[in-house]
């Protein structure tokens, strides 16, 4: 069977490529872009030397090459998505790459894409404080007053159920939390964020839904084998979940001191207010960084379920406990 | 700079008022105007447009985005609450009868568009550059002049806060006669889009015959047209590759610095782009036969150079206060500005927008004259001209 990854060179890819050999596959086709690193695949791939792993220039924003880049393939783990930049350009890399993607691979096999989706899609804002979030969960029904990254994630997970059937024979989607570890970002913003040299810790005693890269990697590639995952949703988040707080009181203590103030909930959602008000006002002379909204889907304190993943078989491989002191003894280490 | 011109009073803002109207509503018990505008090409310029056309609803309204990836129209409709969403532009001229199309597409397809706006019986504002040669350029200017239809280009720059303070230096007299303008433009390469053209053999950008420098130096040559009246000045151009090779293939050949000189009858410039100067720096130095202007685009500031007007080591003393007391007077303007809500990111192009949409509506001239635009492009065609052949040798 032969597998495409794309997003491979990602913090997150090198570890599903690991996990993949780890499960036995043996004919993997990766996406890298040329001065994209290879070194945690070339790792991976050195403790497994029958494995075939190829290496393909693609980029997937271009028809041509988002052809050649499945020619031949059975399974599609699809991990690209833009994080940062201007909103067309994420779009353009996010969300119309998967169409070709999608397209391409209907052209050809039409095997089983398995999608890396987000938390950010889903519909939280008016949900109560604290509520749990499992897959059952509507999504997001007013995408436009989300961040761009949440809309071009939302309007990726619909386009792929869309494609069930014309362009993929099955789908299996995986929404992770808060991806962290070794190589990762330091500070998720639902933990805070900084401003001028000055940390606002915004989270507070929402449990922060962390997914160790390689426990996010592991339960990506049993959903992804599954036969019984086909058509289904899983969210991946770890067990034993700090709180905001306590995550940046480990982090100032490993990693770097930081000057920070706690917001309070009400407090920020206040002030999230007159922001927008601003924003308004000014004609857009500052972003709205915050909004009433923003601020409830990402500082509203949901719970997320994991249940369901682990019905499928996922364990945590690396404890949570564990996953922070490696991921803040590399992050000192970077200091 | 050129007589046609259409800016007025003290380089100021218009504010005219106008009564004909293809549409037509009531503000303030006056029949108004509003212009129904659609744009075509919804990269990362385009939000640019639309934020500010959203900005002036008594001007004008969106009526309608394409795209041929109609995804990308989607996202921009989507996001900027437009009800218009197409892939098929002719199909959107057609549907929505547009009085303005804004063409925010890479170059080469320009003039094919705003001919088929043109055609459909609107006027067109088109991204920089016009076009991929100057032949082209005169063609859709020509095209649009038989046609009785308006054009203008994303010149924001000239309309920015700075270049309108230098401009009431240059009325006031205080600058004097202006001798020689050095043009500054710095460029990141490590950016999204810089890092996309790089990667990308097949970017519309390398397609051009000026590849990168095509993309970026109008904002640098739109301001030396202003201070030279001469058709055809005698330009020196040097272009070279400064980063290390990334990828050992034809991607690495590409220039990344360019170095311009233009002599003229009365004024002289040299035009500086550069990948590599940090920080990316983007200004007009102005030297009159009164005082040099220092015109920064990027903090907003317009500056003289203090020369010594005592004695001795005095002399050199004092000027750096007179300095500091500038920047300190330019930074309480622009935080007056900032408090009233008046530092907009895109001022330019905003004012650009809305004296083009003046000059449709009450008839006032294009803010951009059409020589200007000409003069632009050929010279653009004469830089790129030389650094093929000396590529050639």
């Amino acid at each position: 069977m032969k597998i495409l990854v794309t997003g491979a060179t990602g913090f997150l890819g090198g570890s599903v490529v690991e996990r993949l050999l780890a499960h036995g596959e043996r004919d993997i086709r990766v996406i890298a872009r040329s001065g994209s690193r290879r070194d945690r695949i070339e790792l991976a791939a050195s403790r497994y030397p029958e494995a075939r792993i190829e290496y393909v220039p693609a980029n997937l924003a271009s028809r041509t090459d988002a052809i050649g880049a499945v020619a031949d393939v059975d399974v599609v783990y699809h991990l690209a998505a833009s994080m940062k930049g201007a909103p067309a350009d994420m779009f353009l890399n996010t969300v119309v790459a998967t169409k070709y993607l999608l397209e391409a691979f209907g052209a050809g096999r039409k095997g089983r894409l398995v999608l890396v989706s987000s938390f950010s899609v889903y519909g939280v804002a008016k949900l109560p404080r604290g509520s749990v979030v499992d897959e059952g969960t509507p999504l997001e029904t007013h995408p436009e007053m989300r961040d761009v990254y949440g809309q071009a994630k939302l309007r990726q997970d619909q386009l792929c159920r869309e494609s069930v059937g014309r362009f993929i024979k099955e789908l299996v989607t995986l929404r992770p939390g808060v991806i962290y570890g070794e190589g990762g970002g330091a500070l998720s913003a639902r933990v805070g964020l900084n401003l001028f040299g000055l940390y606002l810790a915004l989270g507070g005693k929402n449990l922060l839904p962390l997914s160790f890269v390689e426990n996010c990697a592991e339960a990506i590639v049993i959903a992804g084998q599954a036969a019984t995952a086909a058509g289904e949703v899983y969210n991946v988040l770890d067990d034993d979940l700090p709180t905001c707080d306590a995550y940046l009181v480990d982090y100032k203590r490993h990693v770097e001191s930081l000057r920070s103030i706690p917001v309070p909930y009400p407090v920020l959602v206040t002030l999230s207010r007159g922001l927008e008000r601003y924003h308004r006002w000014s004609k857009g002379q500052l972003p709205a960084v915050f909004t009433p909204y923003k601020v409830a889907t990402t500082w509203g304190g949901n719970r997320f379920d994991n249940g369901k993943i682990k019905k499928l078989g996922w364990r945590q491989l690396v404890s949570t406990q564990e996953g922070m002191r490696r991921t803040f003894d590399w992050f000192g280490r970077c200091a | 700079m050129s007589s046609d011109m259409g800016y007025r009073g003290p380089w100021g803002w218009s504010t005219s008022i106008w009564v004909a109207a293809p549409s037509v509503g009531v503000l303030s018990g006056e029949p108004i105007m509003t212009l129904k505008v659609a744009l075509v090409g919804c990269g990362k310029i385009a939000d640019g447009h639309v934020e500010e056309i959203q900005k002036m609803p008594e001007r004008a309204r969106i009526v309608g985005v394409c795209d041929r990836e109609f995804l990308m129209a989607e996202q921009l409709a989507t996001r900027y609450g437009i009800l218009g969403k197409y892939d098929d532009y002719g199909r959107m001229l057609e549907k929505e009868h547009p009085d303005v199309v804004h063409i925010t597409t890479p170059p080469e397809s320009h003039l094919l568009l705003a001919r088929m706006a043109i055609d459909a019986g609107c006027h067109v504002f088109v991204e920089k550059p016009l076009a991929l040669n100057l032949r082209d350029a005169e063609a859709l200017l020509a095209y649009a002049t038989d046609a009785g239809k308006k054009l203008t280009i994303g010149y924001t720059y000239l309309f920015d806060p700075p270049a309108l303070r230098m401009r009431e230096l240059l009325v006031s007299g205080i600058i004097g006669e202006v001798v020689h303008v050095d043009s500054w433009f710095g460029y990141s390469l490590t950016g999204p889009f810089g890092t996309a053209i790089l990667a990308d053999m097949d970017h519309w950008v390398r397609k051009m015959p000026g590849q990168l420098f095509q993309n970026n130096i109008d904002h640098l040559l739109n301001k030396l047209v202003e201070f030279m009246d001469d058709e055809d000045p005698e330009i020196q151009a040097t272009a070279w590759r400064r980063r290390t090779n990334a990828r050992d293939d034809v991607r690495d050949e590409m220039p990344d610095e360019l170095r311009l000189t233009f002599v003229g009858k009365r004024t002289s410039a040299h035009g500086t782009f550069t990948s590599h100067a940090r920080p990316a720096a983007h200004f007009v130095r102005v030297y009159g036969d009164k005082n040099i202007a220092h015109v920064d685009y990027v903090s907003r500031t317009v500056t003289l150079e203090p020369g010594p007007t005592l004695p001795s080591a005095i002399g050199r003393l004092v000027p750096a206060f007179g300095q500091a007391w500038s920047f300190l007077e330019e930074a309480g303007r622009n935080s007056a500005a900032f408090a009233r809500g008046d530092f907009q990111f895109f001022s330019g192009l905003n004012r650009l927008i809305a004296m083009f949409y003046d000059s449709i509506i009450d008839g006032t001239p294009l803010p951009i004259s059409t020589r200007d635009i000409l003069r632009v492009s050929r010279w653009m065609d004469r830089i790129f001209a030389q650094i093929a052949e000396r590529g050639r040798r």
